[in-house]
């Protein structure tokens, strides 16, 4: 049979082409993954951009900043096909916005908490 | 009703919504630049450099308030960047909710590099005491 991919000749009772590797089962629950469509139907891996975004605006920029590389890589390893690489972003960037948040909680606690114990007086940005 | 029931089961979600929402309202009421309720920026309070989210809280402010052209005088990157950011929020919570979020396009990670880029040129431009990078320092666009 002829693969549908790339055309190779194949036997019949091939499995998979031998110049491409593409199944060529027509019961084949899950399609292979054709290069650049890397994810199976229904399977997502989030990136975190909005958070990160979030995260270096208004929480802290020098934890933000990871979070929004960390984001970029999910995308860039989904691109390349790269599924595990991409879960292993998507971590990391999850974990930099939450530390991001964590900053930015510990900051404006520690500050409301010097203002009422006068030892800041109430400043604002000018 | 339905969807407070849900509420309950996703306290995160139901946290997050609160806390924006009272944020939101804190920010209509009072001004961020005359008003103490609202924390300084950390960055520019120890270095007195202005970060890239420095003027964003003045800008939602004046974008609660309809000045369109304040808000980008104060922190023109938040405010181009709002309408994506909302998209996504808002995306986030229908998936938390529903298990479906809103049409999302796919971008390449060098568009993303790219706008990490751009923040960061931001940050630095915003500090440069150039013109015409001066301009990008909070409220510099209204006084010409």
């Amino acid at each position: 049979m002829f693969c549908p991919q790339c055309g190779a000749n194949n036997a019949d009772t091939a499995v998979v082409c031998v110049q491409c590797g593409r199944n060529l089962q027509p019961s084949a629950a899950v399609p292979l993954p054709a290069p650049g469509i890397v994810l199976p139907p229904g399977m997502t891996v989030q990136n975190y951009l909005v958070f990160a975004i979030l995260a270096t605006v208004f929480c802290c920029p020098a934890t933000g900043i990871p979070a929004i590389i960390y984001a970029a890589q999910v995308n860039g390893k989904l691109q390349m096909g790269d599924l595990a690489g991409a879960k292993a972003a998507s971590d990391n960037a999850k974990m930099w916005c939450w530390i991001s948040l964590g900053v930015g909680v510990a900051i404006t606690v520690l500050y409301f908490m010097l203002i009422l114990l006068g030892v800041l007086s109430g400043l604002h940005s000018s | 009703m339905r969807t407070l029931l849900k509420l309950q089961k996703h306290y995160l979600l139901a946290a997050m919504f609160l806390s924006g929402a009272a944020g939101i309202i804190l920010l209509r009421v009072f001004d961020p630049a005359t008003s103490g309720v609202f924390p300084p920026c950390p960055v520019r309070y120890l270095t007195g450099l202005y970060c890239p989210g420095c003027g964003s809280l003045r800008a939602l402010h004046a974008l609660l308030h309809g000045d369109l052209r304040r808000a980008l005088a104060m922190n023109p990157l938040m405010v181009v960047t709002l309408p994506f950011v909302t998209y996504g929020l808002v995306s986030a919570a229908l998936v938390e909710l529903r298990g479906k979020g809103l049409p999302q396009v796919m971008l390449p990670a060098n568009w993303i590099r790219a706008l990490c880029a751009a923040i960061i040129l931001f940050a630095i431009a915003r500090n440069l005491p150039v013109q015409p990078f001066n301009l990008l320092a909070p409220g510099a666009l209204l006084h010409p």
